[in-house]
């Protein structure tokens, strides 16, 4: 009986492995290549595993456990050999051993040198500084400049520097958030009357937390929320964190307004952008 | 009540006054009255009637439709205000009070929003989409659920209200054919993955609030949402031109809404947490129960 | 010393025999093998939890070859023209373009990606479960500490080797699992900086890390994971493995079945069935869609992402930790990063790595063990181990807090508030619960075995008799003979010390 259930687990397993074949010659949707050699597989495994069960000698059988350790002796003359070959070498040639140990252990060390230094440049520039500058122009990313007439309020967008809305650096460090939250010129918190001209604010939309863009906004609680671990920062007094791991305020983006409409910004953020490191402040 | 009962009372109110607090919070969150507000965006085909084409009545002179060729913005007919003054009077007006100004007959101004204004488009996406009449007007955010109203009926509604104090976006009608899935792709993920996740299965957002699912909604009311901002969700005018919205719209009624899910079941979209489930429950637990068979018992 | 034989009986055994010889001559194949065919293996299904993770291992070097292929591990933006419309004409990274050219263009390939992601989440599944059989029996005990600490160091490689394989295709999810990473390196105190831009060649993104992420993936760790599991198996052989007490089992001897060649069908067929289940799910259950995601560029984000889930601890206890920052004499110290993502993870796989060192330290039990433990026997071990898997429990399904609050319908600030008590709450809940559970089972004679049948008769008078039934119908458990393997002949030298070493005669 068993052996008429492992004949036809072995004789499908073969048919489905062959039909895998033909799945894979036809260029059957993706599904049937899994579907086929996993049961092919599979039935081949259960045949197996039921061979070794059911039909092969079940024991069970015993073994004995030899002694892991070994006799004294032996471990006498081990050590003996260690110590005593080795120990007579040394004890001879103090200073010699010494001054080995001292160059292997200076050898280790400076080999590893290329392994960490040579891999990237020092930590400086843009982890403390942005592009953003005096009279930068804000840009979607598009590259379409940013008016004034443009939003409306509970409106944002995601800006980035002219001309670097595609490069690395203007995404991952100069990314800001514009949101409108008035049509009247608004001040943040005490020091940052000019910084939101018609209502506009901007704030780095890297999350102080861990660096995620922080690109939920909800217009009617004024709080943008971060998507990763849901810090929240309140958008009309400077984007201080309300709720959530991050303790520091999003760093806010001081913008002016041109002749024409154009918002640009009146200089780079007053603190470094992004998630807290040992250099920061 | 005697003074030594005083520690007591502090505590009984605290523990009693404590969980309020939280619910107060939520509440205070929620929607309040604010004056109507007017979506102005100097953008051209932004969804305001300055745009390429507009066509306005011969008669009158008022515009019945503005737009580009990816999105005709067509303000409800005024034949229909009779209509939806008396489906308004008997659905919306105990809330909204019956000047649709937010003040309802008890006086109690400032408890549900003001619609004048708004924009036929708001009106209807919210009655449209089935969120308006309200299931529980006390809750944060009002939940979508089955219309009540035929799509008619809301945009009868719409007609009426917006007749009070005409403005924009007017209901929109989308024209997906020249359409870009890329630029849709690249701008969906920029601007609204952020609440609705990439995979469009909506999640809860801060305190009671939630960002819907967006795998049921017609594309006309996706148009509608992001031109109106319906609650916390912000408004997208002069920041999405027409042709913008246009794309996002392609892209969700398509790729979001219909994902070819070449690899098997989507799981529900919810991406490592359903996948580690399956893994640990199905993978690992048949495997375990596979080995059960093949080991011994004792 | 035995002199070389040079002229040998012919082998009795026809083609097989010669191959043997010949292969013998050159080797000296057949002492050990003879020995290594009579090993005995204990058979408790739950000693076969270890091989799903071995035998996932071997699915993942498979597949892992396959699509090293294909992959191109380069920022270098392309133009994407493919099959999925929404990426045609955008500019992608080639990392990114050809993990979606493996989904849609290569046959097979999309497969071949499943499988090997389906296996990589089974085969830390497989981990876990393996490691908490071993703790929960006690089988880290001497002389088993090394292949605890090999074992404990395969979960933290293969937890690592997991995040860097799905983070190789730069979609928008695994893409921002990097900039998190990103910033927890950089978030270390004094150094952080120094070893964020030494590692990304400057600020994140930067344009090496794709290749860095790909060799150590593809190379570095794989290498190491082999030798791990080699060693493993070795010292497994070594030691032989453990078995639980019963008839005819004693702390010296091994009972089961022997490797050839009921064991070697066993494991083969388990391989098979290992595999068939990873293609199966590789079929039908679609994991990490790409080309659903987009590809990753830092201005985007999407809501509700997750790692996956044996990073999930790491991410829930992120979103649950207050907002504690150290900031004095111009540095900073980002606590709500380097306490959860850095301290705590290296204290807790310090617990557990040190832990046979702390139970010795605690029971003062120095013996070699070769006999597991029924859990339920060791109340204090049990409940450390069932409170600790609480507690990680705890904060993963805190690293959810927004899918629950959705699923739910509750606000998400009161499901974090509350995740933050639970993670206190129910660990301690969750040891004195186990401890009472395990010491009811050791009052209880029978519990945690299995349970007899009875036969009921009935005699002529009425009256009911039972009888317990036999396990199963041919049952030889109940007479233990021991059917010994047949031992070997080997010549006995009495000079020698151990095999090949001869005492100097002075």
């Amino acid at each position: 009986m068993v052996e008429q259930v492992i004949t036809s687990l072995f004789v499908f397993g073969l048919l489905f492995t062959l039909l895998f074949a033909v799945a894979f010659v036809q260029n059957w949707a993706p599904w049937t290549l899994g579907a086929t050699l996993g049961t092919g597989m599979s039935l081949f495994g259960i045949g197996i595993i039921a061979w070794g069960k059911y039909l092969m000698p079940r024991g069970p059988f015993v073994e004995e456990r030899h002694e892991l350790a070994s006799s004294e002796a032996e471990r006498e003359a081990f050590t003996a050999a260690i110590v005593e070959r080795g120990g007579g070498v040394i004890k001879r040639r103090k200073f010699l051993a010494g001054l080995l140990g001292t160059g292997v252990g200076a050898f280790s060390i400076v080999s590893l040198f290329p392994w960490v230094r040579s891999l990237g440049p020092m930590p400086k520039g843009t982890l403390f500084h942005t592009d953003w500058g005096k009279g930068t122009y804000l840009v979607d990313i598009t590259g379409r400049r940013v008016n004034v007439s443009d939003l409306t309020i509970g409106s944002l967008v995601t800006v980035f520097p002219e001309g670097l809305e595609h490069t690395d650096n203007g995404q991952a460090v100069d990314q800001t958030v514009l949101i409108r939250v008035t049509n009247q010129d608004f001040t943040t918190r005490k020091g940052r009357e000019t910084w939101a001209p018609q209502g506009y604010v901007a704030y780095s939309k890297l999350c102080t937390h861990l660096g995620c863009p922080v690109g939920l906004y909800e217009q009617e609680l004024e709080l943008l929320v971060c998507p990763c671990h849901q810090s929240m920062f309140n958008v009309t007094n400077g984007a201080t964190p309300t709720f959530g791991p991050a303790p520091r305020p999003l760093p806010q983006l001081p913008l002016m307004v041109d002749a024409s409409g154009y918002l640009q910004s009146q200089s780079d953020f007053h603190e470094p952008v992004g998630p807290g490191f040992w250099e920061r402040s | 009540m005697k003074l030594r009962h005083t520690p007591l009372l502090l505590i009984a109110s605290a523990l009693i006054a404590g969980p309020l607090v939280l619910f107060a919070e939520a509440a205070s969150a929620g929607t309040s009255a604010t004056p109507a507000i007017s979506y102005q965006t100097s953008r051209i085909n932004s969804g305001t009637p300055n745009s390429t084409n507009v066509t306005k009545d011969p008669v009158t002179g008022a515009i019945t439709s503005y737009g580009d060729s990816a999105i005709t913005y067509n303000v409800p007919s005024p034949a229909l205000d009779a209509l939806g003054q008396s489906l308004y009077l008997q659905n919306c007006a105990s809330c909204h009070g019956t000047e649709a100004n937010g003040v309802p007959a008890d006086g109690t101004q400032g408890a549900y929003p003001n619609l004048q204004g708004l924009g036929a488009a708001t009106i209807d996406f919210w009655i449209a989409s089935g969120r308006m009449p309200a299931a529980d007007p006390r809750s944060v955010q009002a939940e979508r659920k089955v219309p009540r109203l035929t799509d008619q009926q809301a945009v009868a509604i719409s007609a009426w209200v917006n007749s009070l104090a005409p403005s924009y976006p007017a209901i929109p009608s989308v024209n997906v054919k020249d359409g870009n899935y890329s630029n849709g792709q690249a701008l969906f993920a920029l601007n609204c993955a952020a609440c609705h996740t990439i995979e469009g299965a909506g999640d809860a957002l801060a305190f009671d609030t939630y960002a819907p699912s967006l795998r049921h909604i017609p594309g006309y009311q996706i148009v509608e949402a992001i031109r109106s901002g319906p609650g916390n969700m912000p408004r997208f005018t002069g920041n999405l031109s027409d042709a913008q919205v246009r794309d996002i719209v392609k892209y969700v009624t398509t790729y979001v809404q219909h994902p070819q899910n070449p690899g098997g079941l989507g799981l529900g979209g919810l991406g490592p947490v359903a996948e580690g489930f399956v893994a640990l429950l199905i993978g690992v637990g048949l495997l375990a129960l596979a080995g059960y068979w093949v080991g011994e018992r004792e | 010393m035995s002199t070389i034989n040079t002229t040998r009986k012919s082998n009795p055994y026809g083609k097989v025999g010669q191959v043997i010889n010949e292969l013998d001559d050159r080797l000296g194949i057949a002492k050990g093998g003879r020995t290594l065919l009579d090993k005995v293996f204990p058979d408790h299904w739950s000693f076969m939890l270890g091989e799903i993770a071995l035998y996932s291992f071997v699915v993942l070097l498979i597949t892992g070859i396959f699509l090293t292929l294909f992959y191109v591990p380069s920022s270098t933006l392309v133009v994407y023209h493919g099959a999925y419309l929404p990426l045609v004409g955008q500019k992608i990274s080639q990392a990114y373009a050809s993990s979606v050219d493996l989904s849609f263009a290569v046959r097979g390939g999309l497969l071949m990606r499943q499988m090997h992601h389906w296996a990589c989440d089974i085969f830390v599944g497989g981990i876990l479960v393996h490691m908490a059989r071993v703790f929960f029996t006690g089988a880290f005990r001497k002389p088993r500490e090394g292949n605890w600490t090999i074992g404990t160091t395969l979960l933290v490689l293969s937890i690592a080797e997991g995040f860097l394989g799905y983070s190789l295709p730069d979609d928008l999810v695994s893409g921002t699992g990097i900039r998190i990473a990103y910033s927890i390196i950089e978030s270390i105190p004094l150094v952080g900086t120094y070893i964020a831009f030494f590692l990304f060649g400057g600020n994140f993104p930067g344009t090496v890390i794709l290749g860095r992420f790909f060799i150590i993936h593809v190379l570095l760790i794989p290498l190491v994971l082999l030798g791990l599991v080699g060693a493993h198996l070795f010292m497994l052989v070594q030691q032989k493995h453990t078995q639980f007490p019963g008839k005819g089992r004693t702390e010296n001897n091994v009972v089961g079945t022997p490797m050839y060649p009921v064991f070697m069908a066993k494991t083969t067929g388990f391989l098979f069935i290992v595999g068939g289940a990873i293609a199966l799910l590789g079929a039908f259950a679609q994991i990490n869609p790409i080309w659903q995601f987009g590809f990753y560029e830092p201005a985007r984000i999407s809501y509700a992402v997750q790692p996956d889930f044996y990073m999930g601890f790491l991410d829930g206890i992120l979103r649950i930790w207050p907002a504690w920052q150290f900031n004095a004499f111009g540095h900073t110290i980002p606590l709500e990063v380097t306490l959860p993502t850095v301290v705590f993870p290296g204290i807790l796989f310090g617990l557990v790595y040190a832990w046979p060192a702390i139970e010795r330290k605690y029971t003062g039990d120095n013996e070699l063990h070769n006999l597991l433990d029924r859990p339920s026997f060791r109340p204090k071990r049990t409940a450390v181990g069932v409170t600790m898997f609480v507690f990680l429990a705890t904060i993963f399904v805190g690293s959810s807090t927004d899918v629950i609050a959705n699923f739910f319908k509750v606000s998400l600030n009161t499901v974090l508030v509350e995740m933050r008590v639970l993670t206190f709450v129910l660990p301690a809940l969750a040891y004195p619960i186990t401890l009472k559970i395990c010491k009811e089972m050791q009052g209880f004679s029978g519990a945690g075995k299995r349970k007899t049948t009875n036969i009921v008769t009935r005699t002529e008078e009425g009256e009911y008799v039972a009888t317990p039934a036999p396990v199963y119908v041919d049952d030889v458990h109940d007479e233990l003979e021991a059917l010994p393997v047949p031992t070997f002949v080997v010549e006995q030298d009495e000079t020698l010390i151990s095999t090949g070493v001869r005492r100097a005669e002075r």
